[in-house]
């Protein structure tokens, strides 16, 4: 152990080691305890030593885990026809970026289309003499896997999660802009299935694979969209694929606007939209032009989205703001439903429950809040963090431990974590939330939808914002495990089927395993991901969602 | 400077109103600990109103002697009656009010910033409170003169003692604790106030101003040496002690307490912690459920590794955009940058600007005071 000094409430100082070393061992357990068991730190993943440099303390490393598929699965032979066409605009977006020479758009439609083996080849003559490092990527490049999608500084690193190596596979660097959001579409039609998002408010559509295959440091195959900040030139901080969306995505950015996309559309057209005439006020317009590309500009609120999350089903989606509000709002609709206030300050995370009951929200006022969408208010605080919560989660995959509820006492699992480098984890347990005071006589009067949760005041209508609640009038929640993971403040967390992803502010990932797990490490293990990670929405849900009993 | 001057002007366009000026202050060397602290006055609006309106009642009463008080506030409307908008004043004449009065300050060594914001707000209080005195015992009634003592006093609740004289600085700023200690013998509760201008906390790595409020209010057992003389019991014992705000402040000062005494090194240590302030925060730490809001409106920044070296700015929130402060220059600079002076979750990291003194209004209706 070294010799750290713990302060009085048990939080221990970091060690004197400098950023670039490898600073997670000290004081740091690599386990945690609890009820059912261990989980254990399996891997660790990082970017190169001497990668950080000062300016990079501008972007928060997040994460993303990218599952692909067999390639049989990927490129169906039935939309052979539709698939050429829109591989066409993907080449000549390929030429116009410049990013890429033409062998490597070729072997692209190629590699989508008729043969890898061809791409293989071909990939192999153009770029002999290769060192080895490369033959990692490319034995990778066209089987399944799970991948890790992070990005630091200049920088979106990809990673082998279920490989001991240390150091990513690939780099990806940027030169006019830092990277700061990206999400995965494992489902993804066509090739594009990786959206990133640029603190210039730029963002890009590439397809994984592609980017495995090459060789070079450089983004290839990319749709650009939003060129040079031309529709909206503020930060972007949160992208989502729209579930079910056949290739739609959202971008939100940090003027408090989001844009809705349709992926490999150039956009032709006129692209403007109207003036926002009341920052305050929630707004939705199209553009007129059909070849425009964004389609649509949803105006949020004043100030900064920090992240969304659509339901699993698409149906809603949630926004959180440096306004300290949650919105959730019917997407197909273009309406609010809900939200509330935080108690205080900025929210800057948000997830939802596989069953689109729950959304999580985390932020400034050091609270887990859990939002009921059946009572469209804060159903509880979790308190336990020791600064800002930047991400929430729940755990899809975790079952309670007694299999005889009949839905009257759902539990869920959820965790979180913070700028105080600690995760944490909870147990929602319905029936002992104490409801605090006035609950109606008589019970309820408002049609209640199964779960026997609280409704303890009258419903507030539709479309409406809560005001933020008094610290009195919701109940609070206490952390099961309380855990150090980092050394640095975190910025998200993960689950998946076998383990717990925690990932810092500046760019380490570590994997704890779930009890059970780790020992017989397969690497080939069929993962099917919750992603509740802060910037991409739970998409490859439907497997979760079957083990929850209503 | 004067492209400085006007690129801030073009900057601030016409987001701001007419009557709102921003100068920066010229350093005499090592007076950087004085300017930051002075912007932060100066844009703590409700503060700059009333010492102006003194300011404008006291010229007509004839002429006082020079004091910490009329050199504040000459210098203040000097400020904001300039022609200008942007620019750079000389805060000659206060600066060396405060090296006259406290030679603590003369020299040209460097200084601590709260050392003198918690100097220069007693002093006023002194002044203010000498006036009232000798205004109330010359014309009409001659009851006997009111003082508070500097620094924590003690208020007993039974209502024998004089309203103690409030004046506006204690308007803005003072707030009333209380330190609640529970014999754990025969479970009494003893109740002390003691006001309070400013709430000093200790600081932890990774932490966030919550928290740090938390463990200020904190249940501390007081045993083994630090027993507590239980008047019920009549003899030492062992009790819990915690300390809650009574009265919230209008004006929230927080100083962090980043330099710390090292025992084992002899001397004082920067910690460089990384601390999060939200712009926006409640008080949960209050005698009854406030839930009050305020809003960070100031940062007293200290520049440096070390306590007995290093630079003071500030951030300044005025009509709802953000300024930064450096002795004589003024730059707009975004909302998201003052994160940036959260300070570092790392010991020994190139990012030495770190937030030493907040202040934060509350949002309420200040008519209650």
């Amino acid at each position: 152990m070294m010799n750290n000094t713990s302060s009085s409430n048990g939080m221990i100082s970091p060690s004197s080691t400098s950023t670039n070393t490898q600073s997670q061992q000290g004081g740091l357990k690599t386990y945690f305890k609890t009820p059912e068991g261990r989980y254990k730190l399996q891997y660790e993943k990082t970017h190169p030593v001497g990668f950080l440099h000062y300016a990079q303390g501008k972007t928060v490393t997040q994460v993303t885990i990218a599952h692909l598929k067999e390639k049989s699965a990927q490129a169906p032979t039935s939309s052979s026809s539709s698939l050429s066409a829109s591989s066409g605009v993907r080449l000549a977006a390929a030429r116009l970026l410049g990013g890429g020479n033409g062998s490597r758009a070729l072997s692209f439609v190629g590699g989508n289309g008729t043969s890898k083996t061809v791409v293989g080849s071909s990939k192999i003559g153009s770029l002999g003499g290769l060192s080895s490092s490369n033959t990692l990527v490319n034995s990778n490049y066209d089987g399944k896997g799970t991948y890790l999608i992070f990005n630091v500084g200049d920088t979106v690193f990809i990673s082998d999660l279920n490989s001991q190596d240390k150091d990513p596979i690939k780099s990806i660097h940027f030169s006019n802009s830092n990277p700061v959001c990206h999400a995965f579409d494992p489902d993804a039609k066509d090739g594009h299935d990786l959206l990133i998002g640029l603190y210039s408010g730029d963002v890009y559509s590439v397809s994984l694979r592609q980017q495995l295959q090459d060789f070079g440091k450089k983004l290839v195959g990319a749709q650009h969209y939003n060129k040079d900040g031309s529709v909206n030139n503020s930060r972007c901080t949160s992208i989502a694929w729209v579930p079910e969306g056949d290739g739609t995505f959202v971008v939100a950015h940090a003027d408090g606007n989001l844009y809705v996309y349709e992926k490999n559309k150039d956009g032709t057209g006129d692209s403007s939209f109207p003036v926002i005439k009341d920052q305050t006020q929630f707004s939705v317009s199209h553009t007129r032009s059909s070849k425009s590309n964004p389609i649509a500009r949803w105006h949020i609120c004043q100030g900064s989205i920090n992240s969304i999350a659509f339901s699993t089903d698409g149906t809603y989606l949630a926004t959180v703001g440096r306004d300290g509000y949650l919105r959730v709002y019917d997407y197909s609709k273009e309406q609010l439903i809900c939200g509330g206030k935080s108690y205080y300050g900025a929210v800057l995370c948000c997830a939802w429950s596989m069953d689109g009951k729950y959304i999580l929200a985390g932020g400034e006022d050091d609270l887990v809040q859990v939002w009921s969408m059946d009572d469209r208010k804060v159903v509880a605080w979790g308190e336990g963090h020791g600064s800002w919560v930047s991400g929430v989660a729940f755990d899809s995959f975790w079952s309670p431990p007694t299999s005889d509820d009949t839905g009257e006492n759902v539990m869920y699992r959820f965790g979180s974590v913070g700028q105080d480098t600690q995760l944490l984890l909870w147990d929602l347990v319905m029936d002992e939330l104490v409801v605090p005071l006035r609950r109606p006589p008589g019970g309820s009067p408002t049609f209640s939808t199964g779960s026997q949760s609280s409704h303890w005041d009258s419903i507030c209508p539709i479309g409406t914002l809560q005001p933020a609640p008094s610290m009195r009038d919701v109940p609070k929640l206490s952390p099961l495990v309380v855990h150090r993971v980092h050394s640095e403040p975190l910025s998200g967390l993960i689950f998946s089927q076998e383990s717990v992803l925690t990932v810092c502010r500046e760019g380490h990932v570590k994997i704890w395993m779930r009890p059970g797990y780790g020992e017989s490490q397969s690497s080939t293990s069929e993962t099917s991901l919750s992603t509740n990670s802060k910037d991409k929405p739970p998409l490859s849900a439907k497997v979760g969602s079957s083990s929850y009993k209503h | 400077m004067g492209a400085a001057g006007s690129k801030l002007e073009k900057a601030l366009g016409d987001q701001f109103p007419e009557g709102e000026r921003y100068f920066g202050l010229e350093n005499f060397g090592n007076t950087c600990y004085c300017n930051s602290v002075l912007q932060a006055l100066y844009f703590c609006v409700p503060f700059r109103e009333q010492l102006l309106d003194y300011y404008a009642n006291n010229k007509t009463t004839g002429d006082v002697e020079e004091n910490l008080l009329t050199c504040l506030a000459d210098l203040f409307s000097q400020i904001s009656s300039q022609k200008k908008k942007t620019g750079v004043i000389a805060p000659k004449r206060f600066v060396q009010r405060v090296k006259k009065q406290n030679e603590l300050f003369r020299s040209y060594m460097h200084q601590d910033a709260h050392e003198f914001l918690n100097f220069l707000l007693n002093e006023l209080v002194d002044i203010l409170e000498k006036e009232s005195n000798a205004a109330k015992i010359s014309p009409e009634t001659s009851s006997p003169p009111e003082k508070i003592a500097n620094g924590p006093r003690t208020a007993q609740s039974n209502g024998v003692q004089k309203e103690p004289l409030v004046t506006w600085v204690h308007k803005n700023f003072q707030g009333i604790l209380t330190n609640e200690t529970r014999c754990l013998r025969c479970e009494t509760v003893t109740a002390r106030d003691e006001t309070f201008l400013d709430l000093s906390l200790d600081i932890e790595q990774n932490s966030s101003i919550t928290s740090c409020l938390k463990n200020f209010s904190s249940t501390e057992t007081l045993n083994a040496e630090d027993k507590f003389f239980c008047d019920k019991c009549c003899s030492l014992q062992e009790a819990q002690k915690r300390m809650k705000i009574k009265k919230p402040p209008h004006i929230l000062v927080i100083h962090l307490k980043r330099f710390k005494y090292i025992e084992q090194l002899g001397r004082y240590k920067k910690l460089s912690y990384r601390v999060v302030f939200p712009l926006e925060l409640k008080l949960s730490n209050t005698v009854e459920d406030a839930d009050s809001e305020y809003s960070l409106f100031a940062v007293v920044v200290h520049v440096g590794s070390g306590p007995n070296h290093g630079h003071y700015v500030s951030l300044v929130k005025s009509h709802n955009h953000w300024l930064f402060f450096d002795d004589e220059n003024v730059e707009m600079i975004d909302e998201s940058a003052v994160q940036t002076f959260f300070g570092s979750s790392q010991e020994y990291s190139s990012n030495t600007d770190h937030g030493y003194i907040l202040f934060y209004e509350s949002l309420a209706t200040s008519s209650k005071s």
